[in-house]
């Protein structure tokens, strides 16, 4: 924790502090630790989805926390696996002593282990974030997004990402729309 | 009188002669002496740079078994024994491996030796722990030294720290090539009167004439021509080394300096280096014989090669034990046991594996540096080749390649071929092949031949019109007759590689059965333009002709780009630039240049996954077909066959979940094949992919897609029970599809749909 705390410190301050937390603490404890949303059974990859079926219904196009009943199933939960959890850990060590490149280069390790894992890709942008390089942060974000399908904290995490990303850049509209993109999945 | 002055004078002469030839080489010595000191002193041996494959990454659950990691282990020379001893051996007990691990640099960290072992499960590995039996996370091996950049004079070498040498390498130096060392001057009367003695009687040399200090000298200082003055020049300036520098400085000097081996342009220098290119390892793990081996390489490196003239090479190092023993150095016992060994050199001379892919390797190199400071600051270059995927892909191309000239039968001429893989997420080039004879550092037929794309440019034309929002992966297109007037007014009648027309066919069938038709009409309906710019976005750097026949692949691409090109497919429409490099670090072990994981996003995601589904169906329904006879079916793959004019190129490319691989085959005087993608490259591919550690491709579908099932031939939407000919395919979501008549009021029992559930997840 005294770890965290550091890490927290470290970071530009332009940055919200719950959402390193939230991305912290997700990648290193797995989502169900840091009571985001309860432990979910086995991930299924590429759901069957028929016509009609829930994971295809549009989302509704307005909503306030919390999320309407209607918000899709989350289908899977991303973990880290331990040595990936062990890289991580060692990345926001780096990334707190200022060396970026050190940390980006242990996440890419883990990268290697695990490229389909949406959390890795998140944690990479927000080193890209640190080293103000927004638009790698932005794909990075884009690139967990893709993969974190079904997996609603994750998503959630890869839309804060592009949020801080737009906002860094001035677009704070469209940081506004990723924000309640990310609300509407995971609310905090 | 007249005696008397004649003396005279003749002294005085005399006198003079030899007071001037004494200044003569007095200023002559004083003068080499400046160069010894000034260049000896201020020394510092030019360092290649070293180049170095991926390290192996272990952790629990890594899928190697047990014999794969013995392979490892010896890919980089450990040693098994029966208790661990120093770095660089290795125990086996049942399932359980110990391993001496040895010191390593990596491009982020340097790591001391330390003990790993590993438990190994039946098909991955169980758990890693250090040696209070605490798991461990994960852990490298170190990296494999895949060869040097160096100068064109060609010296590589490692240099090594007096801590370094084995202690038995001086000894057996001083035993066979300089008994007198550690007493001498610089020179050795004796010797040399010796040798020359042995040498009229034209006998076998046991030592030669010249001093360690002399044979530095010559390595250093001079030219190798043997002339009366040089060897003067030679002799004053090891008696003035002596002078200035201790015997242990010298004899590192001497270790680190002499020529030991010669492999194409490159000189093999010191010691450190010949134990890598001999042995594969590092000299301080040497033992007795290896020692030996290469101490009777000194006298000799081309005579005494012990890879070519191996009985020379056994005879001389035999010597070099006896020698030894006699000197007292060791044991009569050690020396006959170390002389029942093999040479035990390794098989291909380290440090020159995979030429191929350090040409890549320096060529991204030579865009950001100096050739001086490439071969002469001691630069440290690690790469993303991973050895278990070249090997592959080199065995993948010439067993094929070998079995294709057989079947084919032309006698004169032989099919050449080339491999890029690559891991599709991180964009990571991880082998390179540029041709059959991977040895040949020559024409790099995977970066420099420039073929016909063929119908490897389909998916781009496909992706291009599903972007449009206009085209889903059941739209029907026509498979009609073509006549599109050039602008040189000729006119242009493409056909099908069959000669058949099709008619109406979906998309999807369009793509799986390539048919060159239907596609020209989806070309030229969504424009040449449009389809230019979808592979540039996907980084193709040349400059696309924007002619009908572009349609069918008459631009010309290399492997390498079209691997650039393929993995945006795979990567979901992200573009990576492809990295053969991950960092460069300098001698200090500062990190002087990283090439870091960059994404770029290139294309509309659920248009680029639809397009891969349908790529799907190429393995499944199409020309790719044949792969699954060899691929396990449960493995999800997705690719294309191309085929250029005349069938002069054979492509295919593809990925897994893990890999990208592209294959190309071709003559490279450009004569037709008789063979089509799915003939030629298709079965290179295979094999290599059977070979691979493989995962499924399993990109998540996006949110705004949906799965459908479509009949095969007509396009038109079913359920599974309902056609015979179903496939599935990705559309947007809300797509309506015509229902296939008699299909409509098919309802499926809860035992039809546990059935499709389950064949789903046997599928991942």
């Amino acid at each position: 924790m005294i770890t965290m705390s550091r890490l927290i410190r470290s970071r530009a301050p332009g940055w919200s502090r719950h959402v390193v937390w939230t991305s912290a603490c997700v990648a290193l404890f797995g989502l169900a630790a840091c009571g985001q949303i309860p432990p979910q059974p086995p991930s299924v990859p590429r759901p069957e989805v028929g016509p009609g079926s829930a994971a295809t219904q549009p989302r509704p196009p307005d909503v306030q926390p919390p999320p309407p009943p209607e918000q899709p199933r989350p289908t899977k939960t991303f973990r880290l696996g331990a040595a990936s959890l062990a890289l991580v850990s060692q990345a926001h060590k780096q990334a707190q002593d200022g060396d970026y490149g050190q940390a980006a280069a242990s996440i890419e390790r883990a990268l290697r282990i695990e490229p389909s894992n949406p959390l890795l890709w998140t944690e990479l942008g927000y080193i890209r974030l640190s080293e103000h390089n927004n638009d790698q942060a932005d794909a990075m974000g884009r690139k967990a997004l893709a993969l974190a399908t079904g997996d609603h904290q994750a998503e959630s995490n890869a839309w804060r990402l592009i949020a801080e990303s737009l906002r860094q850049r001035g677009r704070n509209q469209e940081a506004a729309d990723a924000d309640r993109k990310s609300e509407q999945l995971a609310p905090r | 009188m007249a005696r008397g002055r004649f003396w005279k004078t003749f002294f005085i002469i005399a006198a003079a002669v030899v007071g001037v030839g004494a200044l003569v080489i007095g200023s002559y010595a004083v003068y080499l002496d400046h160069i010894v000191t000034e260049q000896f002193e201020g020394r510092r041996w030019t360092l290649p740079a070293h180049v170095y494959a991926a390290p192996l990454e272990l952790y629990a659950g890594l899928p190697l078994t047990q014999a794969d990691i013995k392979h490892e282990l010896a890919r980089l020379q450990y040693r098994p024994v029966d208790k661990l001893e120093r770095p660089g051996t290795y125990h086996q007990q049942g399932s359980r491996i110990d391993v001496a691990l040895r010191p390593a640099a990596f491009a982020d960290e340097t790591r001391p030796a330390t003990i790993l072992t590993i438990e190994s499960g039946p098909a991955a590995i169980g758990a890693l722990r250090d040696s209070a039996g605490k798991d461990v996370p994960l852990m490298r091996f170190e990296p494999l030294m895949i060869g040097s950049i160096f100068p064109i004079h060609g010296e590589d070498r490692i240099v090594v720290t007096p801590n370094e040498v084995p202690p038995l390498l001086p000894a057996a130096l001083k035993a066979v090539e300089d008994r007198k060392f550690d007493t001498h001057h610089g020179v050795d009367p004796e010797a040399m009167l010796r040798a020359l003695w042995i040498d009229m009687r034209a006998g076998q040399i046991e030592q030669g004439g010249s001093t360690l200090t002399q044979q530095l000298v010559k390595s250093y200082f001079l030219d190798p021509r043997q002339t009366v003055s040089r060897k003067l020049r030679e002799a004053i300036m090891a008696m003035e080394l002596e002078a200035h520098f201790s015997k242990a400085d010298l004899m590192n000097a001497y270790i680190n300096e002499i020529f030991l081996g010669q492999d194409g342009d490159r000189a093999v220098h010191g010691f450190g280096l010949a134990s890598q290119f001999y042995f594969g390892k590092p000299l301080s793990e040497l033992d007795l014989s290896e020692v030996a081996v290469l101490v009777a390489v000194v006298r000799g490196p081309s005579y005494y090669d012990p890879r070519r003239h191996p009985q020379r090479a056994q005879a001389r190092r035999d010597l070099v034990l006896k020698l030894m023993a006699e000197r007292g150095i060791i044991s009569e016992k050690d020396a006959r046991a170390a002389q029942a060994k093999p040479l035990g050199v390794t098989l291909r001379a380290s440090g020159s594996y995979f030429p191929a892919y350090l040409d890549f390797v320096r060529r991204v190199l030579r865009r950001d540096y100096r050739e001086e400071d490439l071969t002469k600051a001691g630069l440290r270059i690690y790469t993303n080749l991973e050895p278990r995927a070249q090997e592959q892909a080199e065995l993948a191309l010439d067993k094929e390649l070998s079995r294709l000239d057989r079947n084919h039968k032309y006698p004169d001429a032989s099919l050449e071929g080339a491999v890029v893989v690559t891991t599709p997420q991180s964009g990571d080039v991880i082998a390179i092949v540029g041709g059959r004879n991977v040895a040949y550092d020559g024409f790099n037929r995977a970066l420099d031949a420039r073929r016909q794309f063929g119908s490897l440019v389909k998916p781009f034309i496909y992706l291009t019109a599903l972007e449009t929002g206009r085209y889903n992966a059941a739209t029907i297109v026509q498979d009609q007759p073509v006549q599109i007037r050039l602008a040189d007014g000729q006119m242009w009648k493409p056909e099908n590689f069959t000669k058949q027309i099709y008619g109406p066919v979906p998309l999807v069938r369009a793509l799986a059965e390539s048919m060159n038709l239907a596609t020209i009409g989806v070309g030229m309906d969504i424009g040449l333009d449009k389809v230019a710019q979808t592979l540039q976005r996907f980084g193709l750097e040349r400059p696309v002709p924007k002619v009908p026949s572009m349609l069918l692949g008459t631009l010309e691409v290399t492997p390498i780009e079209a691997a650039q090109l393929y993995n945006g497919l795979a990567n979901g429409g992200f573009r990576n630039p492809l990295r053969g490099v991950r960092a460069v670090i300098s001698e200090d072990g500062k990190t002087i240049k990283a090439f870091p994981l960059e994404v770029t996003p290139v294309a509309a995601p659920d248009a680029v996954y639809a397009v891969d589904r349908m790529m799907e169906q190429v393995m499944e329904r199409g020309t790719g077909r044949a792969a699954h006879a060899v691929l396990p079916a449960s493995l999800v793959v997705a690719g294309k066959s191309g085929t250029s004019s005349d069938l002069r190129d054979s492509w295919f490319a593809g990925f897994s979940g893990s890999h990208v691989v592209v294959v190309w085959v071709g003559y490279d005087d450009d004569l037709p094949t008789g063979l089509t993608g799915s003939a030629g490259a298709l079965p290179v591919w295979t094999r290599l992919m059977g070979g691979l550690e493989e995962t499924s491709w399993d990109a998540p579908m996006p949110e705004t897609l949906a799965e459908t099932w479509i009949d095969y031939p007509s396009g038109m939407r079913v359920e599974r029970g309902c056609s015979e000919d179903a496939v599935p395919i990705a559309v947007p979501v809300g797509t309506e599809l015509p229902i296939k008549p008699g299909c409509e009021q098919q309802q499926k029992s809860i035992v039809e749909r546990a059935g499709e559930w389950l064949r789903d997840m046997i599928r991942r």
